[in-house]
């Protein structure tokens, strides 16, 4: 197997890019919105054949292993080429929560899985009454047998409707004193009887997000990871791999594209004014790298993620919300196009990176919420 | 990514190399603190540079720490360079490290190997020669372009006239290297501070150091005080400033790094409608905001001394200094005035420390082109989306 860690970085470089360019369908290239599993599943194949599909991941279990800064290379050839946002959950949440809390037997039988895209897993984590203030979620798990049963739903829920998995955080103790004890983390087929979803159209007027029911869902007990009623240290070593994949600059990298492109088409590099704005951005997002291969490397070395990843993710949506709104002003009156539209010698799509960036400060913890976390945990601010 | 100290300078009879006793005695001097009120007092006392403080630093090994071995330095890279200045930001060291232990110690290594140029790194490795980098015409005027400073050949050497400004540490300098132009040639030339013809002046600045101008009217340079020319001379300039802008992003790194903890403090302590102002969410959320940009800054900075230190090509070089320094100055001079408001009233007095930091973010982050000036630089160098290391 390839060691990438050992190719120089332009030649690595090179390689992801004329892989991404030549190899991902043109049709899906730059798509306004997320990929459906029938749209993406040979790319995820191909990408899995060539042992590409999870370069976040260690060699030893399927991953490629790489350098922070080779990381944010593949990265950004990514979204230098327009490859679509694929179903990632179970590379970017699940392996690396697997790999740092399961046990064997999980690791087995899932990783190979999500390696060959057999399973594409989704997040049971919000409730409708369970948004910021997730710990109160009502989710409830009981044991009977060899099973536990799951009764509640579960809202905003990515691409449920393309999962064959889902991981849901359940309440399985009551009496605990605090909400954030007596929580417990399950997976769960969803082709189990009782799982019922609804999809839900988001701003753009695309389906990507569902609300997902239980009623009388068993699950394996082997299917819990972790303790017993300690799922909450699990979610919150989950959300911490969220805040970084969240966090990464491959979103406000794919503003950044379309705003520069955009700006050339527009003859805007000569105006002063808008080149100062661009370049401010264009600093935000190079240092957003720096901070990220920090944190990356934090992981590299095995070391658990702390409260302060929780920075990354205000810093990278809040960039990507502001190159998008750059992008839209920089448009003029082709900022009010929905769709794409021909600027110069560019077809470009000028509202996806606003409707694409919006629940980025809301999801895996609202910014504010992340401000908060980072004041009490990080800054150690009195409550 | 960051290579570590281990991965620097030798090992001494103790096991520890230069690095890590260099991180060692930075982390004991910034342990024992600032010397604040000496600080405070420079306003009046103009006593920017204290030769007994200079001679500690000198014994620690921190002015040598660029100098090659062969020069009496420790020949360490710029991280180790940062760890120093962070240091000496914190505390708010007056004397100009940056100045000497970087823009002149990578402008004299950059020169032709002559018996001056040993003299003098070593002296200012030593801390017994202070010389003092003078190429700044204009301002943001990055590598000396408009440089108006003429040298007209005489006897092997110069005669040279103009007028160099921003000079941090003239008022400590034993002599000045020089740059002029001998027709359309770069020259960099040692002139010594009691040289006829040779003058300078203070122009104070907000934190209570100053500025030099140096005045230069038909200085004689005899040819053995020409340190380099062409594009040697150019490449050295070069080099030196972008590694001393990168180093002053360090300072700034320290002071509000600094700045941030005492506001962090005083927001535990100060209680109001009687709970401490600091659980007020506002205020919480203000804070996290600063210190999201206290830690772009260190990420970059540190990535970029660890780049540099790689001796990447000239574009790349400047690109990088520009990005760190761009980030630190924005980012100092954010956090230190936000320090004033977050103490209220009391942040607004000569005795609160608070100000002493936002004067000091405010004059080095000036110094070598502010936010704005390495920001509208790093757009002409180019535009790439990449992440800053492509």
């Amino acid at each position: 197997m390839t060691d990438w860690n050992t190719m120089s970085d332009e030649d690595f470089r090179k390689e992801v890019r004329a892989f991404f360019e030549n190899e991902f369908p043109e049709e899906y290239k730059f798509l306004a919105r997320r990929m459906r599993w029938h749209e993406c599943r040979d790319w995820y194949r191909k990408l899995s054949k060539k042992g590409w599909i999870a370069p976040n991941w260690p060699r030893e279990h399927g991953g490629m292993g790489l350098t922070p800064t080779k990381l944010l290379i593949y990265y950004e050839e990514t979204e230098r080429a327009g490859v679509g946002r694929m179903p990632d959950q179970g590379l970017t949440m699940v392996g690396p929560t697997l790999i740092r809390f399961g046990n064997d037997a999980q690791r087995t039988f899932f990783l190979p899985k999500i390696i060959a895209g057999e399973a594409i897993w989704c997040q049971g984590y919000s409730e409708p009454n369970a948004g910021s203030d997730l710990a109160s979620l009502r989710t409830e798990a009981v044991a009977d047998g060899d099973d536990y049963v799951i009764n509640g739903s579960k809202i905003w829920t990515s691409m449920a409707h393309d999962a064959t998995h889902i991981y849901v955080l359940a309440r399985t103790d009551k009496q605990a004193k605090k909400k954030q004890e007596g929580i417990s983390f399950f997976l769960v087929d969803m082709k189990t009887p009782g799982i019922t979803l609804r999809t839900i159209r988001n701003i753009a007027g695309h389906e990507e997000f569902c609300q997902v029911f239980f009623d009388n869902v068993r699950t394996p007990k082997h299917n819990l990871v972790g303790e017993l009623h300690k799922g909450w240290t699990i979610a919150k070593g989950l959300l911490g791999f969220e805040r970084l994949n969240i966090g990464s600059p491959r979103r406000p990298l794919q503003a950044m594209e379309k705003l520069e492109t955009l700006a050339q088409a527009r003859g805007l590099l000569s105006d002063p004014a808008f080149v100062e704005r661009l370049t401010q951005l264009q600093l935000d997002l190079a240092d957003l790298g720096s901070l990220y291969r920090r944190f990356v490397d934090k992981v590299r070395r095995g070391e658990a993620l702390g409260p302060d990843v929780s920075m990354l993710k205000v810093w990278s949506m809040d960039t990507y919300q502001r190159l998008s709104e750059l992008l839209i002003e920089a448009a003029g009156e082709y900022g009010a196009v929905e769709g794409e539209v021909a600027i110069g010698d560019e077809e470009i799509d000028v509202l996806s990176p606003f409707y694409n960036s919006r629940p980025g400060t809301i999801y895996g913890g609202s910014n504010e919420i992340q401000r908060n976390i980072l004041a009490k945990y990080v800054l150690n601010l009195p409550s | 990514m960051n290579p570590t100290l281990e991965q620097t300078g030798a090992m001494n009879e103790h096991g520890m190399d230069h690095g890590a006793m260099l991180a060692q005695s930075v982390g004991d001097f910034v342990q024992h603190g600032a010397d604040l009120p000496r600080v405070r007092a420079l306003a009046q006392t103009h006593a920017e540079f204290d030769a007994a403080q200079w001679r500690q630093l000198a014994e620690l090994g921190w002015l040598g720490v660029l100098v090659p071995e062969s020069c009496g330095g420790l020949g360490l890279g710029l991280a180790e360079a940062a760890i120093v200045a962070e240091g000496l930001g914190r505390a708010l060291t007056p004397e100009p490290y940056t100045a000497i232990a970087v823009l002149a110690a990578r402008t004299l290594e950059g020169a032709a190997e002559t018996p001056l140029r040993g003299e003098l790194l070593a002296g200012l490795a030593a801390g017994t020669r202070v010389p003092v980098v003078a190429w700044q015409e204009q301002p943001d005027d990055f590598g000396g372009r408009q440089i108006a400073t003429a040298a007209l050949p005489f006897e092997g050497g110069f005669r040279v006239s103009g007028e160099k400004r921003f000079v941090i540490g003239a008022a400590a300098a034993d002599g000045f290297v020089v740059s002029a132009l001998a027709g359309r040639e770069l020259q960099l030339l040692w002139i010594p501070r009691d040289a006829a013809g040779c003058s300078t002046a203070a122009q104070p600045l907000a934190d209570g150091r100053s500025y030099g101008s140096v005045s230069l009217c038909d200085v004689v340079v005899p040819r053995e005080q020409v340190l380099a020319s062409g594009d040697a001379a150019r490449a050295a300039l070069d080099r030196a400033i972008d590694h001393a802008a990168a180093v002053g992003s360090a300072e700034l790194v320290g002071i509000m790094k600094r700045a941030h903890e005492m506001s962090l403090d005083y927001m535990k302590t100060r209680v109001q409608f009687g709970k401490p102002i600091g659980s007020f969410q506002v205020l919480q959320h203000r804070a996290v905001d600063l210190h999201i940009q206290q830690e772009l800054a260190d990420a970059v900075l540190r990535e970029t001394v660890a780049e540099l230190d790689t001796a990447p090509d000239a574009r790349v070089r400047a690109r990088a200094a520009s990005r760190a320094k761009s980030r630190c100055a924005e980012a100092a001079l954010v956090i230190t005035r936000a320090a004033i408001q977050f103490h209220g009233a009391i942040g607004f007095t000569e005795d609160c420390d608070v100000g002493l930091y936002a004067k000091r973010a405010m004059t080095v982050s000036a110094w070598l082109g502010n936010g704005r000036a390495h920001r509208v630089r790093y757009a002409a160098l180019g535009t790439d989306s990449s992440g800053g290391q492509a």
